[in-house]
């Protein structure tokens, strides 16, 4: 949605070349995608077994998040997926990036805008009027 | 009078280069009473693509007072109080009575570093010489490496097989000189800049872009250079030194260079065989393993320890041209190590670092460090800035990713190093008593009668 604060960061990560995509999501649901016009396209062959992989990594952050897991990522042919989970939560920011992208600086902007994220969660006064809880279905892929 | 350091840091994550321009400018200056003295200004190389660094940097100015000396550049990426950050810019602003300031400028660095060099310290020499505080810094920051340009090949940091592969040596000359598209050379320009303000304390840095290394630019007042080095010079009473660690330690793995070319810049033989292959054969890396991909994710991670008049050298080997290895700065020949660093020991090397100022109550500070530090920490580059944040407190503090750096004092010499954390930090030294202040001021007041007594440096 045009106005969600949460999309807006998403919108600012997806600028940046080697972010392919991003979202917050959970197992078997994205709660928020960019506003615009979704994915860049690289990612539209193997999106699928992404998704498919996607929700077997989030089996595991639901079973230890509560213990402090706090990033993890997988590797799927020419792309990696990173998940930046959202404290005690099952939630995650996700990105998928070139498997030979320079991961550090996109490290940094992906760790600002988990924080960002996590601000707007944690002060739910400052978000617009249409957005939903997060754990509510904004769009499901 | 009263003295007064006031320090401000201004940041703008807007990708609209004017609007960025004009943030980074008001979020420096709203938190000062006076205006500023000097404008440093870093800025990711993002603007580029979203209205050009002319457009940002006439949004600086629309802000900015008239005539304030600004200098600065792209870099990879940037830390302030703020956090760390690999896209927008960042600003210090200064404003202190008891200091005075001068800005040079230096152009075709890579042609001709030793006179741009003396192109910039000429400006500054000139502007500084009459100055009655004698507690001198300068920022030595230069364009940094751009990935050379062959005829045939493009941009490329591994050139081994093919016609053109065969030439590549001089391929490299050729790039260099004609197009300025090669090495900094920002070693030679460090040197030759100590040589002309010996009795100066100095960081050097140098202008990147994302980590690529396809191009990079200087920020000199209202004007947007390439391949140009840019000064910033000050003469004041606050105490200031200057530092430089990396915490990288030696491997059991060495070897002799016994060829060097390209004047001194690269190895051309390890052990009298050619140099690649015998790198890879001590590495234990199969012929294949390192390509144009491959490069950012693995040979970078191996730094060496070179010799460079007697001095030790540590750097990262970032172009592979045939079977040679060009190394960033001139090196001698000898015996060179492996070495190896983990992010602990990064974060512990920046401990260190800091440890360094603890006899100083810092009012603002100053900081280059390489951009593989920031590749390599990545989200954990945060740990970094929280241990900066214990340091400083409410005081200002910028850091700028750099490819190249080092620090000059007096009283230590150069050091120059990649995978490094260089810092200046400004303020007044913690004892009272003589032995500690290593200045007073031609009126013969001490500097003990110019403390601040109330805190004068806020950010936003």
């Amino acid at each position: 949605m045009k106005d969600d604060p949460i999309a807006l960061v998403l919108d600012d990560l997806l600028k940046l070349d080697d972010i392919l995509a991003c979202m917050v999501a959970r197992r078997n649901m994205i709660s928020v995608m960019p506003s615009g016009d979704g994915f860049k396209p690289e990612v539209n062959n193997i999106w699928d077994s992404i998704h498919r992989a996607m929700d077997s990594v989030f089996g595991v952050i639901g079973e230890y998040s509560q213990i402090g897991l706090g990033e993890m990522e997988f590797r799927l042919q020419d792309h990696e997926v990173l998940f930046y989970v959202f404290p005690d939560t099952e939630n995650a920011l996700v990105a998928i990036v070139p498997a030979l992208a320079n991961k550090g600086l996109l490290e940094v902007e992906l760790e600002n805008a988990r924080r960002e994220i996590l601000k707007i969660m944690e002060n739910p006064k400052n978000e617009s009027n249409s957005q939903k809880k997060d754990d509510e279905v904004y769009v499901t892929a | 009078m009263e003295s007064k350091v006031e320090a401000v840091v201004g940041m703008s994550r807007k990708w609209d280069a004017r609007e960025a321009g004009r943030e980074v400018a008001e979020t420096a200056i709203k938190g000062l009473a006076r205006p500023p003295d000097f404008f440093l200004l870093f800025s990711t190389i993002h603007y580029e693509k979203y209205g050009g660094f002319q457009e940002f940097l006439s949004g600086v100015w629309d802000v900015l007072p008239k005539d304030t000396p600004l200098v600065g550049g792209t870099v990879t990426g940037f830390m302030n109080n703020y956090g760390c950050f690999s896209r927008g810019a960042s600003a210090l602003a200064v404003s202190y009575p008891c200091m005075d300031v001068a800005v040079g400028v230096g152009k075709n660095t890579k042609r001709n570093p030793n006179r741009a060099a003396k192109q910039c310290t000429d400006m500054i020499q000139n502007s500084l010489k009459e100055s009655p505080y004698k507690n001198k810094f300068l920022l030595n920051f230069i364009s940094g490496p751009v990935v050379p340009s062959i005829l045939g090949v493009g941009q490329k940091k591994y050139i081994r097989s093919g016609f053109v592969s065969k030439f590549a040596m001089q391929a490299l000359s050729l790039s260099q000189a004609l197009v300025q598209k090669g090495l900094g050379r920002e070693d030679e320009i460090f040197e030759e800049t100590v040589k002309q303000l010996p009795d100066y304390q100095m960081i050097l840095g140098t202008s990147m872009d994302d980590h690529r290394g396809m191009q990079n630019y200087q920020f000199f007042n209202d004007k947007i250079l390439t391949n140009a080095v840019v000064n910033l010079g000050l003469a004041t009473d606050l105490d200031l030194d200057v530092c430089t660690t990396h915490g990288m330690k030696e491997t059991n793995l060495h070897f002799t260079i016994t060829k060097l070319g390209a004047k001194n810049h690269a190895i051309c033989k390890i052990n009298d065989t050619p140099a690649v292959p015998e790198l890879l054969r001590l590495l234990n890396w199969p012929e294949g393993f390192l390509t144009e991909e491959t490069m950012m994710h693995t040979i970078l991670y191996y730094p060496i320890s070179l010799k460079r008049n007697g001095r030790a050298v540590p750097v990262v080997m970032p172009l592979i041209m045939k079977d040679s290895i060009v190394v960033p700065c001139i090196i001698d020949d000898g015996e060179v190590s492996i070495l190896t660093v983990s992010g602990k020991d990064l974060i512990n090397a920046v401990k260190e670092n800091l440890h360094f100022f603890d006899e100083i109550q810092p009012e603002f500070g100053l900081f280059s460090a390489c951009m593989t530090i920031l590749q390599t920490l990545g989200d954990k580059t945060n740990i970094v800035q929280e241990e900066l944040c214990k340091y400083f407190k409410d005081k200002s503090f910028l850091l700028f990713y750099s490819a190249g750096e080092g620090t000059y004092s007096p009283t230590k010499d150069i050091t120059y190093a990649n995978m490094s954390f260089n810092t200046a930090v400004f303020g007044h030294k913690a004892s009272m008593n003589s032995n500690s202040f290593s200045y007073f001021n031609e009126k013969g007041k001490s500097l003990q009668d110019n403390i601040l007594t109330e805190g004068g440096s806020k950010f936003v």
